[in-house]
């Protein structure tokens, strides 16, 4: 009987095809937009996974997202470092300068400060120089995406490429000098902006004169130590807040769904594709049983059970549904890997396989039950009509 | 190819190449590790400081009284000096000038002293012929009055002149201790920490952002502990300190008590920023540490670790 089924599937080519792009688009529009979707969320918290080393953050109680700087006083630091379970704590700048790039135009960079000492906190890879070049007077590390675009040289040539940053350039940032010592690899940030790390005392100097300039404080615990008990407990005794590594990023992308209308967006596109796909398949799929409405008539009068012709067409469903997923998924990771190296945010955790799976499973049942019930109500009668 | 083989295999492809991109995709970004250990408290619990290294004189920043041109520097950054030693001499010329001019006016005055004196005798000796005549009819009363205030005129002059020789020694003496001053010397035993100074250039009096000469005792060396207000409640004076060595956490000194400064100071940045940012008030206590340990200078900074009691102290309750 399966054989059948599958015979009666492919019989006809084009309607084949034609259900198999269906599902095949809306598992498409299922995995790439929330791909886009989350690959936009994570740039939102991108800097929080790149400093992997502390395990809390420790910041003004009024920080909504990462970018939300709200400066602490100095001591601050000290407060915290006093904590029991703290193995260590160092300082972080965080702030958005501007930098006078060699042909006179301006460009806002995020600068990073780190502790002087320690370095702690520098970026995941270096391309080039290594993160103690920082120690040269006037070191600053610039990220390869800045480098090669934003804080690029416009070539004398009309029509020419940019030149990109090289190690040794100078920078202006707030008129004072900056020499690249080094060239990092990060992941793009939301809003884009080049990121220059140096020192934290070198990115006070550089900073616009205010009385608070640290930003957060950033906290290893002590090794067996209970991070949510350190949170509660610098919280207590200093009254900032303080959160592990993924509260944060909570906090941050939190921030972007409740204040901005990307999920909203991206939700009505996964809608949509949803929707198109349905109706696309759905329609192709009972137009197809339709047509087989006679063969399977002929099955009925043959004597076969209504069980029987129910398996067959979920057999089918099911067909077209793993096909259709399995390109739709694969076309989405081709999508990837093509813009890899642009600035399109894409993100394609295990997760989104099975929501597109879902997806797709409930076009599939959707559309088969529709069939089944055309089905299971057909007279075999019919068969010899007209 | 047939369809019926194509599409599944496509399919399967898609498949396979899309849990690829999840895999690969996502792997965590590597750590950056830390360039140097950061320090680590070795107490459960404890109070955490700033540290700056400092002589046990405190680094004296000498001052020039007399804002002169410096003419020589009689010593080296790193000699040790003892009390009183010339550091450097501004430029005397002016002054020893201004002293041979008194000198002269000091040999005019005793020259005048003694006009005075020999005028006095004078008038002394024609008012005692004077007086000696018995007879008054041989000398007229307006005669006798002269001679009488011409002696007292003397003795006036004679004053006059002691006393200008009097001031004229005095001016000398202002010169002299002028000159003196122009010698900037040592004010104790200590080491020459920096020296600023250069033959010829400006040596400004007062307070000044980068001293002339730093001196300090080297003997033994202190620590400046901030601690901040808010954890002052909880700083032991008995309980354990290290101090840490920036940079390398190997480094490390116990520490001793040295003394507490009673008054709590706004903070001045450590940081090394020309512009003081003061936002808390802050604690110093001083602590004591055997200089030949480890390796260190003078004003390096350190992360400084004070044990603290774990438990709540008991608040004392006034009695009755």
């Amino acid at each position: 009987m399966n054989q059948i089924a599958i015979k009666m599937l492919m019989g006809d080519k084009g309607k084949y095809l034609g259900i198999v792009l269906g599902l095949t688009f809306a598992s498409f529009v299922m995995t790439q937009q929330p791909a886009i979707f989350l690959g936009l969320m994570a740039r939102s918290y991108s800097f929080i996974s790149d400093t992997g080393l502390p395990d809390v953050w420790v910041m003004d109680p009024k920080v909504q997202f990462i970018d939300d700087i709200k400066p602490l006083q100095e001591t601050q630091l000290y407060r915290v470092r006093g904590i029991s379970g703290v193995e260590w704590a160092m300082p972080l700048y965080k702030g958005l300068l501007k930098a006078r790039l060699s042909n006179g135009t301006f460009q806002t960079c995020n600068v990073i400060g780190l502790d002087d000492t320690t370095l702690i906190g520098g970026p995941p890879i270096m391309l080039e120089g290594s993160l103690e070049d920082l120690r040269r007077s006037d070191g600053i590390i610039v990220d390869i995406d800045g480098a090669t675009d934003k804080l690029a040289k416009i070539s004398d040539q009309p029509g020419a490429a940019k030149i990109p940053l090289k190690v040794g350039d100078n920078l202006e940032l707030n008129d004072r000098r900056a020499v690249v010592v080094g060239i990092s690899k990060v992941t793009r940030t939301f809003q884009s902006q080049p990121v220059v790390y140096t020192t934290y005392s070198r990115a006070k100097n550089y900073a616009p004169r205010e009385r608070k300039l640290l930003s957060f404080v950033l906290v290893k615990a002590k090794p067996g130590q209970n991070l949510q008990e350190l949170t509660r407990r610098i919280r207590d005794n200093t009254g900032l807040v303080a959160y592990t590594n993924e509260e944060f990023k909570t906090v941050t992308y939190e921030y972007f769904l409740h204040n901005t209308g990307i999920p909203i967006n991206f939700g009505v596109s996964v809608l949509l594709g949803f929707i198109v796909g349905a109706a696309i398949a759905g329609q192709t799929f009972y137009s197809f049983t339709l047509e087989n409405l006679k063969q399977f008539g002929v099955l009925k009068a043959m004597g076969t059970s209504n069980w029987v012709l129910l398996r067959m067409i979920l057999l089918q469903a099911l067909l077209v549904e793993t096909l259709g997923y399995g390109l739709g998924v694969g076309l989405t990771a081709l999508f990837g890997y093509a813009m890899r190296n642009t600035i399109l945010a894409f993100k394609f955790p295990w997760q989104l396989l099975i929501f597109t799976g879902a997806g797709v499973s409930i076009i599939c049942a959707l559309a088969a039950l529709i069939s089944i019930l055309k089905v299971i109500r057909l007279e075999p009668a019919i068969v010899f009509k007209s | 190819m047939n369809l019926k083989y194509l599409l599944p295999l496509l399919s399967f492809t898609g498949f396979l190449f899309a849990s690829y991109t999840v895999v690969s995709s996502n792997q965590p970004m590597p750590v950056a590790q830390a360039v140097a250990q950061p320090a680590s408290a070795p107490f459960k619990a404890f109070i955490a400081g700033a540290g700056i290294i400092e002589s046990k004189s405190q680094n004296i920043a000498v001052g020039t009284p007399l804002s002169r041109i410096v003419k020589t520097i009689a010593i080296k950054v790193g000699d040790q000096v003892k009390a009183g030693t010339p550091l450097f001499y501004l430029d005397d010329r002016e002054s020893l000038a201004n002293l041979a001019v008194k000198q002269a006016d000091l040999f005019k005055a005793q020259a005048d002293l003694k006009v005075a004196k020999a005028s006095l005798n004078d008038s002394q000796t024609l008012n005692d012929m004077a007086q000696a005549i018995t007879d008054r009819r041989a000398i007229s009363e307006e005669e006798l009055l002269k001679r009488r205030n011409a002696l007292l005129i003397a003795q006036a002059k004679l004053e006059s002149a002691q006393a200008y020789v009097k001031q004229i020694e005095a001016g000398i003496a202002d010169i002299q201790s002028t000159i003196d001053r122009l010698v900037v010397r040592a004010p104790i035993n200590a080491e020459v920490l920096q020296l600023n100074l250069r033959p010829g250039e400006f040596a400004q009096s007062g307070v000044l952002a980068t001293p002339l000469v730093m001196l300090g005792n080297m003997d033994q060396l202190h620590v400046r502990v901030d601690i901040d207000e808010n954890d002052a409640w909880r700083f032991n004076k008995q309980k354990k300190a290290v101090a840490f060595l920036r940079g390398n956490r190997q480094f490390k000194v116990e520490l001793t008590l040295a003394y507490v400064e009673p008054y709590v100071i706004p903070k001045k940045s450590l940081t090394g920023d020309s512009t003081e940012r003061v936002d808390t008030r802050v604690l110093q206590a001083l602590y004591r540490f055997d200089p030949n340990q480890i390796p260190l200078y003078v004003g390096q900074q350190m992360d400084v670790f004070i044990e603290a009691d774990e438990t709540e102290p008991v608040l004392k309750t006034p009695q009755g």
